[in-house]
């Protein structure tokens, strides 16, 4: 077919001074290369291979072609080379030398030069394998360098990403995340349920404190979705990500979505089925008569409770109420249509997606559906304009656990409540709890806990080239765009509850509506005087605004079978606004001398409305320097086929919060009469933002022609003016005060090897392992250090202390005495992802994540022993020979190490195994791909509750608290995907 | 072309700009220096009511706290372990300075002195009201300043408060509880001086008929009555008592009540729990019922359970019914209560005639007979705490009164290695 379109072509061409080119792209071995992409030296929009590696593109008879696939080298053909049909053979390129990475806000530069070590994860890495519920759940074992850490198992996602150790106390401590140049909200939200659980004992609606909740929210940035990215670059520190001004202390993790390339209209259709289990259970304790009656001190009691006990055991009637409420199966699926195409001049990309997911505790799961559309135009040779919108809407059911004051979180309730309870219901009508302050049972059948999002993310980007000629080239590039969200939070526990005897019904309706908008206009300039030195001169302005409003409305003693707010005999509202303006100005200068050295110089001044001064800007400076070994003359070894030496230095801010400037007053009303009082919280007027200066140094070398690549970094962050909330002595009527608490230090190395350990025809295995570690010390402290971010001492607390770890845990030590229990900082970690395939067409991925050391705070397992049920309560294994349920209540006061545990653990994150059939008899079928795949099926740790990745505060500064969460999940998926 | 106006628009752009900058103010409250600098009688109205209702915050674990280790109740909570095993010193543990029971009601009472102190300043400094109008903020502002101080010595006693926290960056030293007293009585006389020529413009809640001029200065000394038998100035206990609502033969429950309600940004009665509840409860100490006369009606302050209540070796079959609703009023202080301390003035003096008419006034009030045993000062103290015991049971007395009498070794133990504590070590955060 293709002979006989080339046929016809030719005279056409003839004519009109162009050419259609077609062939076929293979690698070394000639396995063909599917989506491999071949755009032209300057213009339009290029194509991509299909699945066969065959390609078909028209263009100028003059053109250059600029081949390029993420693992190999890129190649430069003139289109007057190539006559008839084209055969391109592409050689390895494991260390990823040629890919492209963002270095500024407007330029980018290729790996191999590049000064910084910025991590990528790829489309087929990110969701390839064994697609996770949300984004930032797909996160998770594949940045080395970051320590990420679930909040728990609740479907929605909820994740801390901590790029190289803490970057900050009580500030910001997420990085910043770019979807095409819009920077997204990421958010956490409480839903009021402090009214409910009490977790934080004050009356308040949330219980935001000290930079995290208990509540349990979702994070916003779970809202993307993965499918549609098509690749990540992360970068770490200031160093990299100075250019990107206020928010980006923390790092920055930039996203690119998928664009449509010239050529055929590809439209492809998957489809997953799969279920949720959970990863694991506690277990129970067994009951006898005798152990039932200790359950009470009272003799009357304990004689009953034995008969109950004897009761329910005649009849059959012995539950193991963990299993009923966890051991739920949720059935998952996942359909998702991508139509993408162009032409010459347009490229688009459209995708629909539909997730629906049911979670391990019945009435909980997750739904998202986004639809997208990014549309690329030259307008002439030298404009092209960019749109990329985004519609989500997605629904989260997330349960009610964690810690509460009140009994009525599943978890608590659950740890008070024996097998021989009743609490089964009858024709709807539950029985009352007599262990607990609530049935849970009755709490799953009857509350509702939704988070329902509708959001808007459009970008917009331009692309003009204002001057040409052979050695200088000038653009302006503009990007922006806003992200808007509205967000529901619906938390209803009807007044028929066990728990509602005194608020008879409560509802807790939450409106949020957040409106983001940024922009970025630069002036680029690449100067080329000679081949061997290019210029790139860039310099611009930069905005970011925020407008954040929050109403939570809390109604008591709602009517019976009514959840509107009105429909109650009592109403609380609150109202939280914030509002922030960040302004910066960027000038940059990279200058790449022969391919050998890369220089680059930077600065950035910025301003935000949340400083104490809103005029002053301040100054981050950059500066990097990369140095190509094997370019040098003197150079000469057949072994190395690549060696760079980088170092590169940058700073960095994070703003403190909106509102610490000011002491306010909150409300406080008395039957009918408006109050005011204090805010306990004292406002800093002259309050700075944090810096944080990075330094970063590095090798990297790659060999045997590129078959094995290493990458070898160590960092050092000093992060000076640390906002910290300090505990004033509360007689002064304050219990905190922001301040520029001190100067806090981090420094690690990452390790990254990639190598294609078997590459012959029919069988290829390509893998990647990181290893890295992060140590924490706070280098200075101006406040006085106190216990904070857990529940005190008795039970194990970190706290921030000059000389030592920034995340330590401190706590009684069983001599009388307070001392270093452990560190919430792992010892080290490491990951591997591997790619296996046979044949071209069978495919087994995997990814491993191994995490050594760092402790968590365990008070699961002590809420379990505290109400007689812990699984292992009646076991004798302690020194003084008695249950080892007593024994631990016994150690409450005066010993915490039990509280203190290592969280280690090996995981295997993500397995798939995928099949390819691409030679079909179908015509209008290009290709199936069938796939199984499993997430977090198999993890080896000793750690004694549902999961070492588990945080009570969210994504806070402290993380590692455990107080019966959502337990963990574990799922399996099929896959089908239809090329067309 | 196309060069000159792209540099002209990022010029332009770049001019805007930097004039363009937000300073967005709080968009969430009012703030203190707002109000400090000259305020309105209504808004200086508004710091008022929320000084009255913040005397509401973490009052229900105040509470818990006297009575827990005044061995009236038990707080049972199947979430919180502590209430058994802290502030009973169950097993080996101690008070901890880092925990809620001292660390929350600390800086709630605190924070109420703030919001005193903010309106004293905010008083004095306005222009838009009159002297006298500023002498009834002022003497208000004192007389609950003083009161909450009263509070927190409570729990401290011999570790002390501070007295002068108006400036946070210099807070005044800690003062031990013979000083502290003291200031607090210069506090309430200071403060009764100053309703001496004071006009009340603002509207209390809970305060009845005792909310304008004089009746708050008869609050004010009722107050310094207690003070003074803390300090056991007996003879001005009496004389503070007779300018206050204090009435021999009046209803028990006149007095100024904390008040609760359901309206938005109100509070709910945090000590209420219906009866017959499981896994959060406040029951009655066993003592309550073993040691009550028999035809005493104070007994249905603590109604038997359908089921008895146990946690980690500790159990009861009775409720504690004091507070029958979610809006149910905790009293601040009650002529109940200022009949007691006529009674204890008068025993202390050696006026045992008055003081036991008094104790019968009580006895008769609650379906006892009169008092048949001895009458000499020892015997009619002990019939007096006999009386403070049931008359204010669960109001946030009874450690207290066991501690200034030495008597904390008296009351009952009921697990081995069960501690009565005699006073809360200071919150973590003063060190």
């Amino acid at each position: 077919m293709i002979w006989l379109l080339s046929g016809f072509a030719l005279p056409y061409l003839a004519f009109s001074q162009e050419r259609t080119l077609s062939g076929k792209i293979t690698d070394a071995n000639g396995n063909a290369l599917p989506n491999v992409s071949i755009t032209l030296r300057q213009g339009s929009q290029g194509t991509i291979t299909d699945a066969d590696g065959k390609f078909r593109l028209t263009v100028p008879a003059n053109a250059v072609l600029t081949i390029s696939s993420s693992g190999y080298r890129t190649q430069t053909i003139k289109a007057e080379d190539l006559t008839g049909e084209i055969h391109v053979k592409l050689t390895e390129d494991v260390a990823h030398l040629d890919e492209i990475v963002v270095t500024g806000l407007a330029t980018s530069v290729k790996r191999r030069n590049l000064a910084n070590a910025v991590s990528t994860i790829s489309a087929r890495e990110l969701s390839g394998v064994a697609p996770a519920q949300t984004f930032d759940m797909a996160l998770e074992g594949k940045i080395p360098g970051a320590y990420i850490n679930s909040n728990d198992g609740a479907p929605g996602g909820g994740i801390s990403v901590k790029l190289r150790g803490v970057t900050s106390v009580y500030g910001n401590t997420q990085p910043l995340y770019v979807v095409d140049g819009v920077f997204v909200d990421n958010t956490a939200t409480s839903a009021g349920l402090n009214v409910v659980t009490a977790a934080l004992a004050n009356g308040a609606a949330t219980s935001n404190a000290n930079g995290g909740t208990q509540d349990n929210p979702s994070s916003r940035i779970a809202d993307l979705r993965a499918e549609d990215i098509e690749n990540i670059e992360i970068l770490k520190g200031a160093s990299a990500a100075a250019i990107y001004g206020s928010k980006a202390a923390a790092g920055v993790v930039i996203i690119t979505t998928k664009r449509g390339r010239e050529g055929r209209t590809k439209i492809s259709v998957s489809q997953d089925f799969g279920f949720i289990k959970v990863r694991k259970l506690l277990g129970v304790r067994q009951f006898t008569a005798a152990r039932a009656a200790s359950l009470s001190s009272d003799s009357a009691t304990g004689v009953a409770l034995a008969a109950e006990f004897t009761e329910a055991q005649s009849k059959g009637q012995i539950y193991d109420y963990e299993k009923e409420i966890f051991g739920n199966t949720g059935f998952a699926r996942n359909t998702s249509l991508n139509i993408s195409g162009g032409n010459a001049k347009t490229g688009f990309y459209f995708s629909a997606a539909q997730r629906d997911e049911g979670g391990i505790v019945r009435n909980t799961g997750y739904s998202n559906s986004s639809l997208r559309l990014n549309l690329d135009h030259h307008i002439t040779d030298d404009i092209k304009i960019g749109i990329e919108t985004n519609y989500i809407n997605s629904s989260a059911d997330r349960g009610l656990t964690g810690n509460d004051n009140s009994g009525v979180s599943l978890g608590i309730a659950l740890s008070s409540t024996p097998s021989f309870a009743q609490l089964h219901d009858s024709a709807g009508v539950y029985p009352n709890n007599p262990f607990a302050a609530s049935n849970p049972l009755q709490t799953v059948a009857l509350m509702t806990n939704n988070e329902s999002v509708n959001r808007f993310i459009t970008g917009l980007n331009l692309d003009a080239t204002l001057q040409k000629n052979s050695a200088s080239v000038t653009k302006i590039i503009g990007r922006g765009g806003f992200d808007f969200y509205n967000l529901e939070t619906n938390a209803i526990f009807p007044s028929i509850l066990q728990f509602q005897a005194i608020n008879k019904g409560t509802s807790i309706q939450g409106f949020t509506r957040n409106l983001n908008t940024n922009y970025i206009l630069s002036l680029v300039n690449t100067w080329t005087p000679s081949d061997r030195v290019s210029l790139t001169s860039s310099a611009g302005l930069t905005e970011e605004t925020g407008d954040y409003n929050n109403i939570l409305d809390v109604a008591t003693q709602v009517i019976s079978g009514q959840t509107n707010i009105n429909q109650a005999g009592a109403l609380n509202a609150t109202q939280l606004r914030t509002k922030y303006q960040n302004q910066g100005i960027f000038i940059q200068e990279e200058a790449n001398i022969n391919e050998v050295w890369m220089l680059t110089g930077g600065v950035r001044f910025d301003r935000s409305s949340n400083n104490g001064d809103v005029a002053k800007y301040y100054v981050y400076p950059k500066a990097g320097l990369s140095w190509n070994l094997t370019k040098m003359d003197f150079f000469r070894s057949d072994l190395f086929d690549n060696i760079k030496l980088r170092a590169a230095y940058g700073e960095a801010n994070n703003v403190p919060a909106y509102g610490s400037k000011f002491t306010a007053f909150n409300i406080s009303n008395i039957t009918g009469n408006p109050g005011l009082i204090v805010n306990p919280q004292e406002g800093q007027p002259d309050i700075k933002p944090e810096r944080q200066k990075e330094f970063e140094s590095g090798i990297d070398f790659s060999l045997f022609k590129g078959r094995l690549g290493f990458e070898l970094t160590y960092y050092l962050k000093n992060i000076y003016d640390f906002l910290m909330q300090s505990n004033p002595p509360s007689s002064s009527g304050f219990t905190s005060a922001w301040a520029n608490a001190g100067n806090l230090r981090n420094q690690g190395v990452e390790l990254g090897m990639n190598a294609r350990l078997i590459a012959t025809k029919n069988i290829s295995w390509t893998t990647s392992v990181n290893f890295w570690l992060n140590r924490s010390l706070v280098t200075q402290l101006t406040i006085p250090s106190v216990p904070q971010g857990s529940f005190g001492y008795v039970l194990g607390s970190f706290q921030i202390q000059q000389g030592k770890s920034a995340t330590q845990i401190l706590g009684l030590d069983g001599t009388g005495g307070v001392s270093k229990l452990g560190d919430a900082e792992p010892a080290f970690q490491m990951s591997s992802y591997n790619e296996i395939t046979f044949f071209n067409k069978l495919s087994l991925r995997f990814l491993l994540h191994w995490k050594q050391g760092g402790q968590n705070i365990n008070l699961t397992n002590l809420e379990n022993d505290f109400g007689g049920t812990s699984a292992d309560y009646d076991n004798v294994t302690n020194k003084l020979g008695v249950p080892d349920g007593v024994y631990r209540i016994m150690q409450v006061g005066t010993d915490a190490h039990e509280f203190v545990q290592t969280a280690s653990y090996l995981r295997l994150r993500e397995i798939g195994l995928y099949y390819l059939f691409n030679k079909l008899p179908f015509e209008f079928v290009k290709s199936i791909q069938i796939g199984l795949s499993l997430n977090n099926y198999l993890t080896i740790t000793k750690y004694k509750s549902y999961d070492p990745e588990v945080s009570n505060f969210g994504t806070g500064f402290s993380s590692g608290v455990d107080v019966d969460p959502y337990p963990a999940t574990k799922r399996g998926d099929f896959h089908i995907s239809f090329d067309f | 072309m196309k060069n000159n106006i792209a540099i002209f628009i990022l010029f332009g752009l770049s001019i805007g700009f930097s004039s363009c900058k937000k300073d967005y103010g709080d968009l969430n409250g009012a703030t203190v220096e707002s109000f400090t600098a000259n305020a309105s009688a209504s808004e200086l109205n508004n710091l008022v009511s929320g000084t009255e209702s913040g005397l509401r915050n973490n009052l229900a674990l105040y509470l818990d706290d006297i009575g827990i280790i005044g061995r009236e109740m038990y707080h049972f909570s199947a979430s919180e372990p502590r209430y058994v095993t802290d502030l009973l010193g169950g097993g080996g543990a101690t008070l901890s300075n880092s925990n809620f029971y001292i660390t929350n009601p600390w800086a709630s009472r605190y924070a109420v002195v703030k919001n005193c102190n903010i309106l004293i300043e905010a008083a004095t400094n306005s222009t838009l009201i009159t002297t006298a109008q500023k002498n009834g903020y002022i003497g208000f502002a004192q007389t609950i300043k003083a009161y909450q101080l009263l509070m927190n010595l409570n729990l401290t006693d011999t570790n002390g408060i501070r007295i002068d926290v108006s400036d946070p960056s210099n807070l005044g030293p800690f003062v031990n509880n013979a000083v502290g007293l003291a200031a607090i009585s210069s506090l309430l006389d200071s403060a009764e001086n100053v309703f001496g020529t004071a006009e009340v413009v603002f509207t209390l809640a809970g305060f009845g008929n005792y909310g304008d001029a004089p009746g708050l200065t008869q609050f004010n000394r009722a107050l310094a009555s207690r003070v003074d038998i803390y300090q056991g100035n007996w003879t001005a206990a009496l004389a503070d008592l007779n300018q206050s609502f204090f009435s021999l033969n009046g209803d028990f429950n006149l007095g100024v009540f904390d008040v609760f309600g359901t309206g938005s940004g109100d509070q709910l009665n945090g000590f209420f729990i219906p009866q017959n509840q499981t896994g959060e409860l406040r029951v009655a100490h066993p003592s309550f019922a073993s040691d009550i006369d028999s035809g005493d009606d104070r007994i249905n302050k603590a109604t038997l359970r359908n089921a008895v209540a146990s946690l980690d070796g500790l159990s009861s079959n009775r409720d504690i019914w004091v507070y029958t609703s979610s809006t149910a009023p905790v009293p601040i202080v009650r002529n109940e209560e200022l009949i007691l301390i006529y009674a204890e003035a008068n025993i202390q003096n050696n006026d045992l005639p008055d003081g036991l008419t008094a104790i019968n006034i009580i006895r008769s009030g609650h379906n006892l007979a009169a008092y048949s045993g001895a009458v000499t000062q020892a015997a009619l103290l002990t019939e007096m705490l006999y009386q403070r015991r049931y008359s204010l049971f669960c109001e946030g007395h009874r450690w207290l009164d066991m501690r200034r009498y030495n008597l904390l070794n008296n009351l009952p133990l009921d697990r081995p290695g069960d501690q009565v504590w005699t006073e809360f070590p200071l919150p973590v955060s003063e060190q």
